[in-house]
């Protein structure tokens, strides 16, 4: 398993629980998410900044 | 008396500089006071570790950020316990005398305050932590090793049969960084905390039990102007004391609602009110409990790094200037007192059309 720090910009939805479930499969593009959140928010491209780890899984990580 | 425990959740997100709570463990007197007006109080490490320093609240559950989130989604439920056996993972990167002062402070934990350890892991490989700020300011990090942490932690809970674990990583020492300079008075971000936060996040979401994390550092030049609400971190040789104690009566999660339910399991839809700082609402948990019944209190004098307002989110908020109006509102929201008729304007009701 390998930990990844990105960034994404996810377009603002209708309500909070539809924006949690854009940022979820949008980070879900590139790994499995483990903590996230917004930072900012630009009002006027009505996008928001997220910050994420993600973590991906190799043929290695097989706990014992 | 057949009365609904009155629960709230505080949060204070760790590593965004925040002004309370942001440091070692400053927004655990807000913790404090909160849980003097409530039944139960739901706060998450950064909130309730402060080093060497704790504060033992009776009614606090002790709760990690990713399970946090997952409580706060419906998926899983909390469930107090009298103790937990904690076991303690130590990487395999701490120098041997750095080692012995963590190994002394469990020790200590366990002759002084009584507390269950089982015997302790090192890890199989250096976790390697490696610390970075993102471009909002927040403290992030990856940690290079994540499966031998987690065969550590697989060994505690299997053979051991820990119920919970404590992570001791060895973080990187960077004396002379301004992030280090700064946050020791009381400035800026803390530059380990979203590290701290992954470590304890994958154990969490691996083997679903309570973990908490606390570095390994080598002690820092005295420095005389050290900032109060940093001094937590400046008094001893290890943070991890208070990891212990929160771990020792952390709740257990509930994973599954077919498992039987108790009296004292605690989902989502019983908290009541959540205190958050007024910028830094764009969190998991808040985004959940947005859609609930549930009192959300923005407290605007917390300052963070993050700008998250909660109008920008479609989040419906109370905003207080500070804890201590927050404290007033929580007490009026418990007794079922509109905080409209605690103001001198009150105007008088409207036909709906």
């Amino acid at each position: 398993m390998t930990t990844h720090f990105i960034a994404a910009e996810i377009d603002l939805q209708e309500s909070p629980v539809q924006l949690q479930q854009a940022i979820d499969a949008e980070l879900q593009k590139r790994g499995e998410p483990l903590r996230w959140s917004i930072a900012s928010v630009d009002a006027e491209t009505q996008k928001a900044q997220v910050e994420a780890i993600v973590t991906v899984a190799d043929d290695s990580t097989a706990l014992a | 008396m057949n009365r609904r425990p009155y629960t709230v959740l505080l949060i204070v997100p760790t590593g965004v500089g925040a002004s309370i709570g942001g440091y070692a463990g400053d927004a655990l007197p807000v913790a404090r006071a909160i849980a003097q007006i409530c039944d139960r109080l739901i706060a998450h490490p950064n909130v309730l570790n402060g080093a060497q320093l704790y504060w033992n609240l009776p009614n606090a559950f002790y709760v990690e950020g990713y399970g946090l989130d997952k409580f706060a989604s419906g998926c899983w439920g909390l469930r107090p316990v009298h103790q937990n056996r904690v076991g303690l993972i130590l990487d395999q990167g701490i120098e041997p005398d750095l080692r012995l002062r963590q190994l002394q402070a469990a020790d200590a934990a366990r002759a002084t305050l009584g507390l269950n350890l089982t015997d302790y892991v090192v890890t199989d490989a250096p976790l390697q932590v490696e610390l970075r700020t993102s471009a909002s300011g927040a403290s992030w990090g990856t940690i290079q090793n994540p499966d031998s942490l987690l065969r550590a932690a697989e060994v505690l809970i299997k053979q051991a049969k820990a119920e919970a674990i404590a992570v001791v990583a060895r973080f990187p020492d960077d004396t002379d960084s301004q992030a280090l300079q700064q946050y020791r008075h009381g400035q800026g971000v803390d530059p380990l905390a979203g590290a701290e936060a992954v470590i304890s996040h994958l154990v969490v979401r691996t083997f679903k039990i309570p973990c908490a994390h606390a570095p390994a550092l080598t002690p820092l030049p005295l420095d005389p102007d050290i900032s109060p609400r940093s001094a937590a971190e400046e008094i001893g040789y290890t943070f991890l004391p208070c990891v212990l104690v929160g771990l020792s009566r952390a709740p257990h999660f509930i994973t599954s609602k077919c498992d039987r339910p108790q009296q004292s399991d605690v989902w989502a839809e019983q908290v009541d009110a959540v205190v958050v700082p007024a910028n830094a609402c764009g969190g998991s948990a808040l985004l959940s409990l947005s859609q609930l019944p549930v009192q959300i209190i923005a407290v605007e004098e917390n300052y963070t790094q993050m700008q998250v307002p909660p109008e920008k989110l479609g989040i419906k908020a109370l905003r207080v200037n500070s804890y201590l109006e927050a404290l007033g509102v929580l007490v009026a929201h418990r007794a079922g007192i509109s905080i409209d008729a605690l103001s001198p304007a009150l105007s008088s009701l409207r036909c709906l059309s």
